[in-house]
Formats: structure tokens, C-alpha cells, sequence
């Protein structure tokens, strides 16, 4: 790679008081590369434009200190958090840098992972972990969309995973726009434009935003596209014009309830027919939505809250197979079989909670919102954690993960004492008062 | 648990070098430097393969001189690719070298289904035998017009005519542009364009990325197959090299 900045230089820019040092060059694209830096210690990663990106787009400067301004909606964004303007004449010895600016933002820890890899197959990830990144990502959106701003270029290419929590890190936020203003020029990424945009009737928009988010959605659920199905079997070269019909004018979803004609192909997308039935009917419904009646009229699409409340509801309805040990998430009025071996799903153990019914498997969590409606969905912090026994797997307890002790009884009527970070055993408990609210346990 | 074995499913993405191996390609170490510039632009190559789930990048080569054959004959995934040295000697049969490339993108043993594939024509002269028959049997193929075609002149004395034939019609903005022949004065600026053509150029083919509005990135109304990326910043601009040839 040739670096538009000298790696191993410190260099002054217009408003810092210290010189940045340029430690490495870490990546680039169309738009420009990516540095890690370093100013007064602390790590940082700045982008730096090409001319010619800057010259395509003569309102990013004002877009970024907008955004700058408002600053971001919730950490997993890695957010611009200062602009740099070369101080005159400092990067002359660098003609390929000079006459662009760039901005400052959070460096990208090593644990996260292009989500691209997740799409290839190529990392390892419970689906637990993926459930929880759709959480995020969804979040992530309804706290951008409440700002009143838009981020028009949703895509795999934009996300990155930490695959053993589920965490999330939305980076290139340098399209984010205040909503209905449509003052820059990306249109987004095709596979992931809504149709309106991609045919070039409507400019990039929050709406348009919640069909690209509900593409990356299934994406990552997935592992495959929610409209290569037998339509795209019949397509030979898959390139542009192939692409507007598969995504715009043609555009069927491959699991349309109502209409068959573009189900996957058993050898050619055996991953959407594999992963689909993993999900419980309330998460699918929410696709069937957004790329059904949504296709063509945005305001049917699912909104952010609801993909929140169908998402952390599964969490809660997740459970191990007692015969192979795969993750399924059977509903509580729908109990089935498992998706991987078939073994019928008995109805598990479960903690009733004011506002919430939590399947008990090892690593299911209690949230906030199961003990205050008024919340809103958060899976953040939890309050408690369900964990298998170090040495015994298959007893079961649960942990206390506040900072206040919480009281209750076992079946036999004997108090108990559960102090923070403590776990028992659920086998013997009745029920349990915790700092939230009363966490009762429901045997089948 | 893990999630389950399960992946997007793929298309292959045939990129081809079409390599001048003609007796001039011996002076000044340009064949040196084209064999270097692909060498390096390898682990480049495989990572952008790597990043893009929906691609299995495969190339192969072809080298022309008294006439074309095969360098790399089978198609190999870019993550096992390592590049045999070109040698230079003989007169330049341009022609027949798209001849070869006309009989591998016909199916088969083309695939059915696949991305655009990617020519790169890399030549520092003029071509010795019949170009116009070869390029009309190339063009006859759906695949090649469906091919991303992109040309590098090495040096001032390749005939960018021919090279602008590959390619298609000229555009009609003036300045540096893919869809013109890339002029490598000098090694550095030969493995930047190798180097731009074996990863920005595949990722756009196998992988769409952000779009733009400004028409020569490919709005909805662009006639581009696939919207080819922004060329990248040379130090020094091919078009402004008047010096002198320093390979």
C-alpha cells in the first residue's frame, strides 16, 4: 500500500496543540485510508480523504462537524470526534495528502472482526452471540434514528463483530446526515439500497435505512441474502444490471408466505433453508414485513423497536437441545424440535419475572426490562446470568450480577442469601427477591 | 454451540492477466518489474478475495510473444497462487493471445453461473499478428463483454490504440480514467496499477461497494457492467511524464 501520510511521522495539524504521530497505515478504500495515531499518548485512528473523494462530496466537512456537534448515539459507534485540517504547507512533501482533510475517531479493538467473515463462513460464533449483535445493531439504529439522523450506507462492509460476546462496532459515519436533508452523495451499497433508492426514485433516508438494516439482520442470522433464490440461479453473470433486477425491479424475498416463485435452491442456498426454521415465527414475521409489503412502500418496514422486542425475546426463549446441545429458541406457546437433530424440545424450566418469562439455559441473562417496562429493551447490563456449575455441567444456577444482595427461598420454604456475584442452585429454589423485582421459578 | 457450518454461496471470479513477453519486455528490466509488480500484489490479492464472501477469486495468464500460450493455465484460487517468472523473447502476438482467452470464456469451460470476470492486458508495444480478428473472436463471447477489461502500457511505445480497442470506447471525460489505457512510465507506478487492478477492481467486481451519485461512479443510469473504482493517486501523474524512461 502506498500511505498518503509517512508512517513513523509526527505531523502538526491545524488545532492540535501537540503534534500526531502517524504510527501505521491500517487500510484504505475508495474514499481514503485509515491510520492508527497517537496524540499525547492516547491511541486514535484518523481517515484521511483523497482529493477526489472531498471534491465528490462537498458537504462531508459540514456533515462531519454536525456530527461531530451531536456527537454519537451510543458507543458502538466509532464516531468522528475531531476534524483535522493540515496546517499550510506541513504536508508539502506529500503531494497525495495535501489539499485533504481528515477526522479523528476510536481506534477498533483487535476482538472485532469484519462481519464480512461471519457472511464467508469464516468465524466462529455462537448464535447466542449472534442474536446479541442483532440486538446492538437494531439498537444502534433506534438511538441513531431518535436523533433525528440517518446513516444511509448500512452494509456488512460497515460492521464489525466481537464473535465471542456479540459486540458490535459501526464504523464509516461519515455519510450520517440529519434526515430528509439528502445533502451528500452515497446511495448506499447494492444488496442493501432499498429498492427505491437503487432505482434512483427516492434519496437514502431513516426509511430507507430501516429495509438496509433489516437486510444486514437477515444477513448476519443467516448466513445468506434474502432475495438469491431461484431468481438469481437464472441469472449467468451476476453483475450490475443483474443486481438492479435481483434487488430492485424484481426483488422477491426468498421466504415470501404469499408468493413461492423465488424459494432458495436446496444445493445452491442450502445455508437460508439450514438457518431460517432456526428462528422463532415472531423474528420471521418481522422479515416477511420489510421485504414483503415493505419492499415497495416504506413505512410497512419493521421499526427498530420491534426488532429489539422480537430479538431479546428470543433470547429469552433460548434453550439447549438435551440430545446434540445446538442453540434453539422454540416459543413458549410452540415448543417443536430441534432445528439440528430433530430431538423433540421438552418444555424447560423457566423464570417468571414481572414483565418477562426467561428460558433456563446456561448463559440466558435477566435484563432490566424483564423487572420495568418503562425501560425499554437493553441487554447490556444484566442483572443476572443463568451458569452451568464449574465442575458439574448439568446443574444449573443462578448468578447475581447486581451490587445488592438478594433474598429467597427454596422449595422446601428455607431462606436463602444470595450476595453479588454469587450463583445458586436452581434446582432447589422457589423463588428469589431480587434488588429489581421477584424472580420466580416455573417448573413444567 | 456454534453457529452452523453454513456460508453465502458463491460465485467464481476468473481474473486473467493477458502479459507482453515480447523481446523488448528484456530491456530496462520491465519484464522484472511486471514479474515483481504481480508477485507483490498477491497477499493483497487474497486478502481482498478473502474479505468478500460472495467471490472465489481465481486466476490465471497468458503470455504472448512469436505466439500465446498459457503461462497459468488452470484456474487457481489466489490463496495458493505463486507467480512462475515471464520470460522475454520473440515478436508480439497479441491477437492470438485473445484468441486463447476467447476459447476459456466460453462455456464451457466457463462456468454456467459466475461475477464478471477481470481481463488485465499488459503490453509495451505493438502487436505483430492479427489484433482486430482476435479482439472481433474475443467480443463474440457473452462473457467478454461481460469482462471487466482493463489495459496497462508499459513504457511510450505501446500502442494505445489497440490497448483502447480492448477496452471499449474511450470515455468522453477527459483526464485519467480506467476506462483508458494506464500508462506505466516507471516500476513504481506499474505496481500501483497492478496492485489497484488485483484488489480495488476485483473487490468491485465480486463485492459491490458503496455507491455514489457522481455519474462516473455508476448511478442508476450508468451503462457500466461494473462501476470501476477511482484510479489511485500516483505520485507522480502518468499523464504530466515527460521524462525520460527509468525502469
Amino acid at each position: 500500500m502506498n500511505w498518503l501520510l509517512p508512517e513513523g511521522a509526527s505531523l502538526p495539524f491545524a488545532g492540535l496543540e501537540q503534534p500526531l504521530r502517524i504510527e501505521q497505515g491500517l487500510g484504505g478504500g475508495s474514499q481514503g485510508q485509515v491510520f492508527a495515531v497517537q496524540l499525547g499518548g492516547e491511541r486514535l485512528a484518523l481517515k484521511w480523504y483523497f482529493p477526489a473523494c472531498i471534491g465528490r462530496d462537498p458537504q462531508l466537512r459540514e456533515r462531519l462537524q454536525q456530527s461531530i456537534r451531536l456527537g454519537a448515539p451510543n458507543r458502538d459507534f466509532l464516531w468522528p470526534l475531531a476534524l483535522l485540517d493540515p496546517i499550510p504547507g506541513s504536508l508539502g512533501r506529500f503531494p497525495a495528502a495535501a489539499g485533504g482533510f481528515g477526522y479523528l475517531m476510536g481506534l477498533r479493538p483487535d476482538a472485532f472482526v469484519g462481519a464480512h467473515r461471519h457472511a464467508g463462513g469464516d468465524l466462529a460464533i455462537s448464535l447466542q452471540c449472534v442474536l446479541k449483535a442483532c440486538f446492538h445493531l437494531a439498537e444502534a439504529f433506534h438511538q441513531l434514528h431518535l436523533k433525528g439522523l440517518c446513516y444511509k450506507d448500512v452494509s456488512l462492509g460497515n460492521l464489525f463483530l466481537d464473535p465471542s460476546s456479540g459486540g458490535i462496532l459501526i464504523c464509516d459515519n461519515d455519510n450520517v446526515d440529519v434526515d430528509g436533508q439528502s445533502s451528500g452523495s452515497v446511495l448506499g451499497t447494492p444488496g442493501f439500497m432499498a429498492p427505491e433508492v437503487l432505482l434512483g426514485q427516492a434519496k437514502p433516508s431513516a426509511r430507507s435505512d430501516l429495509f438496509s438494516l433489516a437486510v444486514l439482520l437477515f444477513r448476519l442470522l443467516t448466513r445468506h441474502d434474502p432475495f438469491r433464490g431461484q431468481r438469481e440461479l437464472a441469472i449467468r453473470c451476476l453483475d450490475e444490471p443483474a443486481r438492479r433486477r435481483l434487488y430492485g425491479d424484481e426483488a422477491l424475498f426468498i421466504f415470501d408466505p404469499n408468493d413461492p416463485r423465488n424459494r432458495p435452491d436446496p444445493i445452491e442456498h442450502s445455508a437460508a433453508l439450514i438457518t431460517w426454521p432456526i428462528y422463532p415465527a415472531g423474528l420471521q414475521r418481522l422479515f416477511e414485513q420489510s421485504f414483503g409489503p415493505g419492499l415497495r412502500q416504506s413505512e410497512q418496514r419493521t421499526l427498530t423497536g420491534q426488532w429489539k422486542q422480537a430479538i431479546s425475546l428470543c433470547l429469552d426463549q433460548r434453550q439447549l437441545c438435551s440430545h446434540c446441545g445446538q442453540e434453539t429458541f422454540p416459543a413458549a406457546d410452540a415448543p417443536g424440535a430441534c432445528w439440528s437433530c430433530g430431538t423433540p424440545l421438552p418444555e424447560p424450566l423457566r423464570l417468571r419475572l414481572p414483565h418477562g418469562l426467561v428460558s433456563a439455559a446456561a448463559g440466558n441473562e435477566l435484563q432490566p426490562h424483564h423487572f420495568d417496562p418503562l425501560v425499554g429493551e437493553a441487554i447490556r447490563e444484566p442483572l443476572a446470568r443463568l451458569v452451568a456449575h464449574p465442575s458439574d455441567p448439568a446443574l444449573l444456577g443462578l448468578q447475581n450480577l447486581s451490587t445488592s444482595r438478594w433474598r429467597g427461598r427454596t422449595t422446601s420454604g428455607q431462606s436463602i442469601e444470595l450476595d453479588p456475584g454469587k450463583t445458586c442452585n436452581l434446582s432447589a429454589l422457589q423463588q428469589i427477591d431480587s434488588s429489581a423485582g421477584a424472580i420466580l421459578v416455573l417448573r413444567p | 454451540m456454534p453457529f452452523p457450518n453454513v456460508r453465502l454461496s458463491n460465485r467464481p471470479l476468473h481474473f486473467i492477466y493477458l502479459c507482453d513477453c515480447s523481446g523488448s519486455m528484456a530491456a530496462q528490466g520491465k519484464m522484472q518489474a511486471l514479474n515483481q509488480a504481480i508477485r507483490q500484489s498477491l497477499p493483497g490479492m487474497a486478502e481482498v478475495a478473502r474479505e468478500n464472501p460472495e467471490a472465489r477469486v481465481l486466476v490465471r495468464a497468458v503470455r504472448f510473444a512469436d505466439q500465446a500460450a498459457w503461462h497459468l493455465a488452470e484456474a487457481t484460487p489466489v490463496q495458493q497462487l505463486q507467480w512462475r517468472d515471464l520470460e522475454a523473447g520473440g515478436i508480439t502476438a497479441m491477437g492470438d493471445a485473445l484468441n486463447l482467452v476467447a476459447d476459456a470464456l466460453q462455456s464451457p469451460p466457463m462456468e454456467e453461473r459466475a461475477l464478471p470476470p477481470v481481463l488485465v492486458l499488459i503490453s509495451d508495444g505493438q502487436p505483430t499478428d492479427d489484433f482486430d480478428a482476435g479482439l472481433a473472436n474475443l467480443m463474440r463471447r457473452p462473457w467478454a463483454q461481460k469482462a471487466v477489461r482493463l489495459a496497462i502500457a508499459m513504457g511510450h511505445d505501446a500502442d494505445l490504440e489497440v490497448l483502447q480497442q480492448f477496452i471499449g470506447p474511450e470515455p468522453s471525460a477527459h483526464g485519467k480514467s480506467p476506462r483508458r489505457p494506464l500508462q506505466a512510465s516507471n516500476a513504481t507506478t506499474l505496481a500501483q496499477y497492478i496492485q489497484w487492478a488485483s484488489t480495488a477492481v476485483v473487490g468491485a467486481a465480486s463485492m459491490p461497494a458503496s455507491r455514489v451519485t457522481a455519474a462516473d461512479a455508476g448511478g442508476p443510469n450508468s451503462p457500466a457492467n461494473i462501476p470501476l473504482p477511482d484510479l489511485p493517486p500516483t505520485l507522480l501523474d502518468p499523464s504530466d511524464d515527460v521524462g525520460p524512461l527509468v525502469w
